[in-house]
């Protein structure tokens, strides 16, 4: 499967491949957060990439946060301060957790990317004036743009990148689902590179190569055996660790859907193609799966995850979670609770910028895979 | 049917032979730097002492950090899991183990069968494990092995209130420089390492009867502050260290 | 000896007493609402208290509880209930101790009263929304979201209609609770106690400004408990009205707050409040006094936003702008402003692992602070409640190696 390489390309090298994207003309607006409504910056002509964490050391960052701010955090403040970033006209903070919202206070006192923005969402999703909230300010966003970058960003140019956003959501899905019929088809790594390439590459290119993998799979894919694998579902916030996957694997596991940012939390809900589009938009991330930084309801987390693992046939459940992520660590009790409410074994892995070392992740994945 | 288990920790390599579903004997060993030479010196060692051959052995199993490089083995299992068979294996009363080694500390919830159920294991840091302890050893100037007589001494043990292993290194060396009895320090080290395990332990809901094993297990000043902390009675056996390395020849034979 | 004694006596504040028995009464009160048919509504510290009061119902703060947790060194103990059940030793301490207490109703005073409603405001962190959808699950009762977007460079006019709005949400909300009309002309009355409440506080506050100075952050944290549990009643005005002839007297009478004020500080964040005795003692044996702080002066550094004449409007503004929902660089007009009015030699900054809204950001306000003022300044890190976290005998370097500094510079 050759399409697969360029999926690598990118998930790999995201801003190498950001500069050549660069020199042909793109502009380009890095953002946090799966709720960054990615389809009006597109509508502006605009190229929107994901941020990550670093994988080099972090020294930099170490003047302006503390040891206790999580390395995706300090490490996307060391990415732009180290110079790494600055194929970039912009940033974007949409409003998410403590650390998120003081880096863009941070970020906009101490970098210089051109335009820069705070969307301040709403904190929580469920009444009527929160979700007029959520449009108004996505309206406001909007604005922001167009005045920021001298474009106009009409409802057309909205509609279209409606439905180049539904379709790659819908992609992603129908990939995810194909590789949870059959995990042989894909290995986890794959998937993960995928997906996270599909946050980077630009975006009409990423819809074609995305087809073209949904074509190889039909065909067999990487036809490997999945047979005696016991399936999880990974649960967390992002995931920057290739690797995991590869563990579980090795242990005799394999990862058939996850609730992860970087996952089906950024694929999962379309958006409505005929109605006002910002509007439209704002009912998408209102309605979308929660993140734990946001309010839905009090048991929206956990009857989710019950409900995901029920759905995939899945033997048990894998947190990773980033050492000092307040809001996913005060989620895991209860979520753990609901699992072990429907005998669903769940297991608990504590992460920063670099894995703990591969022969503990290997006893732990063991045992927990051993124990299903 | 004749088996054995070889458990590869961090500091030392164990090895047990099991014989028709009787433990034949045991061996303790250092582990050094190469693991699969030290899982073959420690089984050849207790083999020897036992007057048996290796081509007498029907089956291997490893286990341990080392436990992938131990290359003679029919095949690895992890130690969470070897604990728990070799715990169930010598007392099949037993429904919890608290197994505390060099460098972590796990607690296991097991069926009636002696399958895990659940399990928990400390996180990068140090506290809760016998690394801790060592550094704590090495800063008070008393060899490990006196620890736990030591503490068992204290009337008054002293208050360790931080969890990081160099804030509450310099907390000792404060007590020392205050003249504070060695017992009394020694005893406030080792509820503050129970603090921590019986954290973890109460996580997963350890309950009675409940066996400890590990390195740490021959600390009694542990054992005993853990049983305070946790309210519940700890079940120490002779073959704590060795545990695993049983629980893997269980494993051997079963395969 | 006897000498040591009065002089300790002369300094001694007469009306923490007083406080204490208002603040015992208070607890004992809402303790007893079962007997008294009132409800009870636990409500975050920054949270509008307000519309609860014009309502009866008794609010009660976690927050202040936690407080009086991490004073009686029992937080350590509570936090540690919270991990056994599974919550991360790195989140908020408070958080921790308040979850671990209601499993055991432990803590100085036996636990708080059971709540009959949750009003959580997240203009202090994002942390409280998780902690009260705890607590929401764990009591199975209503919890109130009042969402107050963050203004990291301005108020804007869509987040002014939306936090309006939820003044409306949250007396609907109070009446379907509570089974009553909400009352409009006594919350008027309350606006009124509340704002005047918190300008007496301010004033109170500014009798630092004194040389040498009547009392010390210290004290600041220990009379701040009114205003954050009792603002609005009449009761707290009483209480700062006497507070404040006691500060203006010990001016007068030149009895300051440490015997010799020689050095002035700054405190920015919260106190860490198992070692607050230490550190005060710690301080004026290098004859410092902590003059003021960030911390205290939250609960009337919006008051320029509140009109008492049209309260329940001009409150959405008040509590959305206060000291921890603004950016980075509004923190650092305020500090500036702080290190001016108080006029300190330097600045000590408590990086407090329990509250990132706080602490992420300090090492820029601490470059601003030394750019612009040319101040020494000093970071002690802590979970304010946790004392397991807490090294002595590193703090205790740093501070003596920080007041050396402020020695030769002066």
């Amino acid at each position: 499967m050759e399409v697969l390489n360029d999926f690598y390309r990118v998930a790999e090298n995201p801003y190498e491949y950001s500069r050549e994207l660069k020199k042909s003309g793109k502009r380009i607006i890095g953002y946090f957060c799966s709720y960054t409504p990615e389809e009006i910056i597109s509508a502006s002509g605009v190229h929107p990439i994901r941020l990550f964490g670093t994988g080099g050391d972090i020294t930099l960052a170490d003047s302006h946060l503390q040891p206790y701010c999580c390395s995706l955090v300090r490490g996307a403040l060391e990415e732009a301060l180290e110079g790494r970033l600055d194929f970039l006209d912009g940033t974007v903070f949409p409003h998410t957790c403590d650390s998120i919202q003081r880096l863009s206070d941070i970020w906009r006192l101490n970098t210089n990317f051109g335009f820069f923005a705070d969307v301040v969402l709403p904190v929580k999703l469920n009444t009527e004036s929160s979700r007029e909230y959520f449009a108004d300010i996505l309206k406001k966003f909007r604005l922001d743009l167009e005045r920021g970058l001298g474009v106009t960003i009409t409802d057309d140019k909205l509609k279209t990148a409606i439905t180049r956003y539904n379709n790659i959501r819908r992609s992603l899905k129908a990939l995810y689902e194909m590789h949870s019929k059959e995990p042989g088809i894909l290995s986890g790594r794959d998937l993960w590179a995928v997906t996270r390439a599909s946050m980077i590459m630009e975006r009409d290119d990423l819809l074609v190569k995305l087809s073209l993998l949904k074509e190889a799979l039909k065909k067999g894919g990487r036809s490997g055996k999945s047979e005696g694998k016991k399936r999880l579902v990974l649960a967390g916030s992002v995931c920057d660790h290739p690797n995991v996957y590869t563990i579980i694997e090795d242990s005799g596991g394999v990862v058939v859907w996850d609730d992860l940012c970087t996952g089906s939390r950024y694929f999962e809900g379309t958006i409505e193609e005929n109605g006002n589009p910002v509007e439209s938009i704002a009912a998408r991330y209102a309605e979308r799966l929660v993140c734990p930084a946001k309010h839905l309801s009090n048991t929206a987390r956990g009857d989710n995850i019950v409900r995901i693992v029920k759905k995939h046939d899945a033997g048990g459940v894998v947190f990773l979670l980033l050492k000092f992520c307040d809001p996913h660590d005060f989620d895991y009790p209860y979520m753990k609770e609901f699992l072990d409410r429907e005998n669903i074994p769940s297991m608990l892995l504590e992460v920063e910028d670099s894995l703990p070392s591969e022969a503990q992740l290997k006893t732990r994945f063991e045992t927990f895979i051993h124990m299903l | 049917m004749i088996t054995a288990g070889v458990d590869i920790g961090s500091i030392t390599a164990k090895a047990a032979v099991i014989v028709d579903g009787e433990v034949k004997g045991t061996r303790v060993d250092f582990t050094g730097y190469n693991a699969e030479q030290a899982g073959r010196r420690v089984l050849d060692e207790l083999l020897k002492e036992l007057g048996m051959d290796a081509q007498s052995i029907d089956r291997v199993v490893s286990t341990g950090y080392g436990r992938n490089s131990v290359k003679f083995a029919d095949k690895a299992i992890t130690e969470i899991i070897c604990h728990g068979t070799g715990a169930h294996f010598l007392n099949p009363q037993v429904r919890s183990i608290i197994d505390v080694g060099g460098q972590d500390s796990k607690a296991m919830v097991v069926d009636s069968e002696g399958r895990v159920r659940d399990f928990a294991m400390n996180d990068k840091c140090a506290a809760g494990t016998g690394r801790f302890l060592e550094v704590m050893a090495r800063a008070l100037e008393v060899d490990l092995g006196d620890f736990g007589a030591k503490s068992l001494k204290s009337e008054r043990p002293s208050k360790i209130s931080s969890i990081c292993t160099v804030f509450a290194e310099s907390e000792v060396i404060s007590l020392i420089s205050k003249g504070e009895k060695r017992e009394n320090i020694i005893a406030g080290i080792h509820d503050s390492v129970a603090s921590r395990i019986s954290a973890l332990a109460k996580r997963i809901g350890v309950g009675e009867p409940l066996m400890m094993t590990g390195g740490v297990a021959k600390n009694m000043g542990v054992v005993k502050a853990l049983e305070n902390r946790l309210k519940m009675s700890i079940e120490v056996l002779e073959s704590a260290q060795v545990n695993g390395a049983i629980g893997a020849a269980v494993m051997a034979a079963r395969l | 000896m006897a000498g040591e004694a009065q002089e300790k006596e002369k300094r001694k504040m007469k009306s923490a007493k007083k406080m204490r028995d208002i603040m015992t009464n208070y607890y004992i009160e809402a303790k007893t609402a079962g007997e008294t048919g009132k409800k009870v509504a636990w409500i975050t510290s920054g949270g509008p208290v307000e519309p609860l009061i014009a309502m009866d119902v008794i609010p009660v703060y976690p927050e202040n509880h936690g407080a009086m947790i991490g004073a009686s060194k029992m937080g350590g103990e509570l936090c540690e209930r919270a991990e056994e059940l599974g919550y991360s030793g790195d989140i908020c301490s408070y958080a921790r101790s308040d979850i671990g207490c209601s499993l055991v109703d432990g803590g100085p005073i036996g636990g708080l009263p059971k709540p009959d409603m949750l009003i959580c405001c997240n203009n202090i962190c994002g942390t409280v929304l998780k902690w009260y959808e705890v607590q929401a699950r764990y009591y199975d009762i209503p919890l109130f979201i009042f969402d107050t977007p963050f203004c990291h460079t301005e108020y804007a006019d869509e987040a002014k209609k939306y936090v309006r709005k939820q003044i409306d949400e949250y007396t609907g909300f109070l009446e379907g609770v509570c089974g009553k009309k909400f009352d409009h002309d006594r919350i008027k009355e309350v606006g009124r106690l509340s704002v005047e409440g918190q300008q007496l506080w301010q004033e109170v506050l500014d009798t630092a400004m004194n040389k040498p100075s009547p009392m010390t952050c210290f004290d600041a944290f220990f009379f701040l408990a009114l205003i954050v549990t009792l603002r609005g009643t009449q009761e707290t005005i009483d209480f700062y009205r006497d507070l404040l002839e006691e500060m203006r007297g010990r001016v007068a009478e030149g009895i300051s707050a440490i015997p010799n004020e020689r050095y002035r500080l700054l405190w920015d964040n919260l106190p860490i409040w198992y070692r607050i005795k230490w550190l005060s003692e710690k301080f004026a044996s290098h004859d410092a006094c902590l003059v003021a702080d960030t911390y205290t002066s939250a609960w009337c550094g919006s008051l320029k936003y509140m009109d008492e004449n049209n309260f329940l409007d001009s409150m959405a503004e008040g509590y959305t702008r206060i000291y921890l929902n603004i950016g980075v660089d509004e923190m650092i007009k305020i500090v500036l402003e702080m290190v001016d009015k108080y006029d300190v030699d330097g600045f000590v900054m408590h990086s407090n692992r329990s509250c990132k809204p706080y602490s992420l950001g300090q090492y820029d306000i601490q470059r601003a602070v030394q750019r612009e003022k040319g101040i020494p300044s000093l970071i002690i890190e802590s979970h304010m409640v946790d004392e397991r976290s807490f090294s002595e005998s590193q703090t205790e370097t740093r501070i003596d190696a920080f007041m050396e500094m402020i020695r030769q510079k002066k």
